[in-house]
């Protein structure tokens, strides 16, 4: 099936502040009046870094909120690429390709836990904001870092009424001591209408793993935004590919970029994800 | 070398191409996800992903990796198998103006000899290009390093096509004007060059390649020289049109294949950088 790329489409917005949260995570605010208007929660955008041949590929990035004709990325300063989206100044010109991707299927009611590790708080604000236009407002938090300055400050996650957000550190410099996978255990007590979660590859093979381990009856929305090394980001490279289980329960192919990186976490195959080195080695 | 270098090329077998800047194999697909991009029909030709006899689920990820000034792909030939291509693909193209060029690719001489002969009917289909030169499959070298086994290949599948016949080659071979002109001989209307150079690139916490099966194709701007210097020795080599691809970025870097010889050439790593870049590398070579 070919990828829905209608909204899609090259845009040249201007930087208006690269904020620094501290712990590394940087926040990229710019003008982008097309993306803005277009972008549904979980779709992301590949924003070129720099104007050579070097690096030579865009980058992907969820589109973490959207307020008028500007928005907002997440992200840390860790390859060439974005070390260079890291030294963006305000005025500067910022080339982009979106909205992409498959986003997150947005309840209507009901109760909705969100499970973030680390940068995976990314889609959040997005997420959060169209949920609150649909008149969910039941809506909890669980953000893990490393450690407390890692941790996506909690009132960014919504604007203006900040939702409950429960945090855990590995290091238990900030709320529970521990992962978030020990916090979402305890919040399907509630039992959620729908649960989304972005993070680390192998940090959502955890959060499935405590989803089965804990015989709660699981909601039918049950979604992850998964990674992968992309080249294109619009299904043309099939760079991207991740494992998912077929419907005769072998393992298949499925590209990040255009059947994702919302995925059903039902779908996903988990054992094979685990298999698979980390977005990281490309 | 200055005026409008933008204008039809007669490739043989009745195909013309509307204007010499296509789309490469690989880096396309099928022409469905740029469609919705760009204005794909103002293009010379698109040269779809390479297909093959049977589905192709593909090599194991991770399948791409940047390179400085390029990127490594093992793409493993993921495509839906030359039936889907004919009976569902080749529908959708119909009342598109751009000439699309199936890109063929197998493991024998009977794999690509099936394909040419599945797509012989279809209207749609402009032309194919065999691909005899893909470093991401087992084989998939085997025809493009040898000129007796190309031209053999090359042969079989000129007598069940009276298509217009495109050979994409390798520039993983010692001497890539020996094949141009062994598969010359045996029939072809064309050739294209290059297909990715074979490259490695290693992952320094763990000491391990970070493709998978250790080696994949490298493209980009990194590679256009090295193609350039190809295109040139088959330019050299042969009477049939030649097609220049590898690490074209704009209209300067088309130019110089068009000035060693080309008439046509092919963008395409460029194109996942930015979907424009082929309309831009055609209106350049306009001005």
């Amino acid at each position: 099936m070919t990828a829905d790329l209608s909204s899609a489409a090259l845009e040249t917005g201007e930087v208006l502040v690269v904020e620094r949260l501290g712990g590394g995570l940087l926040e990229l605010v710019a003008r982008l009046p097309h993306l803005a208007a277009t972008a549904m929660p979980g779709m992301f955008a590949q924003l070129r870094c720099g104007h050579g041949t070097s690096p030579l590929l865009r980058r992907p990035f969820s589109v973490a909120w959207t307020q008028d004709d500007t928005c907002g990325f997440i992200f840390e300063a860790v390859g060439a690429g974005t070390r260079l989206l890291a030294e963006l100044e305000p005025g500067d010109p910022l080339d982009i390709l979106g909205p992409l991707g498959h986003g997150f299927s947005v309840v209507d009611g009901g109760s909705v836990v969100c499970v973030s590790g680390g940068l995976g708080c990314a889609p959040f604000p997005l997420l959060i904001n169209e949920l609150r236009r649909r008149g969910v407002e039941d809506i909890l938090v669980l953000n893990g870092a490393r450690t407390a300055t890692r941790l996506y400050p909690a009132e960014r996650f919504a604007r203006p009424a900040v939702p409950v957000v429960a945090e855990a550190t590995d290091d238990g410099t900030r709320g529970h001591h521990g992962y978030v996978t020990d916090l979402l255990r305890r919040a399907l007590g509630s039992r959620p209408s729908a649960i989304y979660a972005c993070g680390p590859n192998a940090m959502l093979g955890a959060v499935m793993r405590t989803l089965l381990e804990s015989g709660a009856d699981l909601p039918p929305t049950l979604e992850a935004s998964l990674e992968a090394p992309m080249g294109c980001g619009f299904g043309t490279c099939l760079g991207c590919a991740l494992p998912v289980r077929g419907e005769d329960g072998t393992s298949a192919w499925r590209l990040c970029c255009t059947d994702g990186p919302v995925m059903s976490m039902r779908d996903v195959d988990w054992e094979g994800l685990r298999a698979l080195p980390g977005a990281d080695v490309a | 070398m200055t005026g409008n270098r933008a204008g039809g090329v007669d490739l043989g077998r009745g195909l013309t191409l509307p204007n010499p800047v296509g789309l490469a194999s690989g880096t396309a697909g099928y022409g469905f996800e740029l469609e919705q991009l760009i204005d794909i029909n103002r293009l010379g030709a698109l040269y779809t992903k390479g297909t093959t006899v049977h589905a192709r689920e593909g090599n194991p990820p991770p399948r791409v990796a940047e390179t400085g000034g390029g990127m490594l792909n093992s793409i493993g030939l993921q495509n839906p198998g030359v039936d889907v291509v004919a009976s569902t693909y080749a529908p959708r193209w119909k009342g598109w103006a751009i000439p699309i060029i199936v890109n063929v690719a197998g493991g024998s001489i009977d794999d690509y000899v099936h394909c040419a002969r599945v797509l012989e009917p279809i209207a749609e289909v402009a032309g194919i290009e065999l691909n005899i030169s893909c470093p991401n499959i087992a084989q998939g070298l085997d025809f493009g390093r040898d000129p007796a086994a190309a031209a053999r290949l090359v042969a079989a599948v000129r007598a069940v096509t009276e298509r217009c016949m495109i050979v994409k080659l390798s520039p993983n071979v010692t001497d890539i004007g020996a094949v141009a002109r062994a598969v010359e001989e045996a029939g072809a209307d064309a050739v294209s060059a290059v297909n990715t150079y074979i490259g490695r690139k290693i992952h320094r916490a763990s000491g391990r390649s970070v493709l998978p099966l250790g080696t994949g194709g490298l493209s980009g701007p990194a590679i256009q020289p090295l193609a350039l210097a190809a295109v040139a020795a088959v330019c050299h080599a042969v009477r049939i049109p030649v097609i220049g691809v590898g690490g074209i970025a704009d209209a300067a870097s088309a130019l110089d294949f068009l000035i060693v010889g080309a008439c046509a050439v092919q963008v395409g790593t460029a194109t996942f950088v930015n979907p424009e870049t082929a309309l831009q590398v055609l209106d350049g070579l306009r001005d």
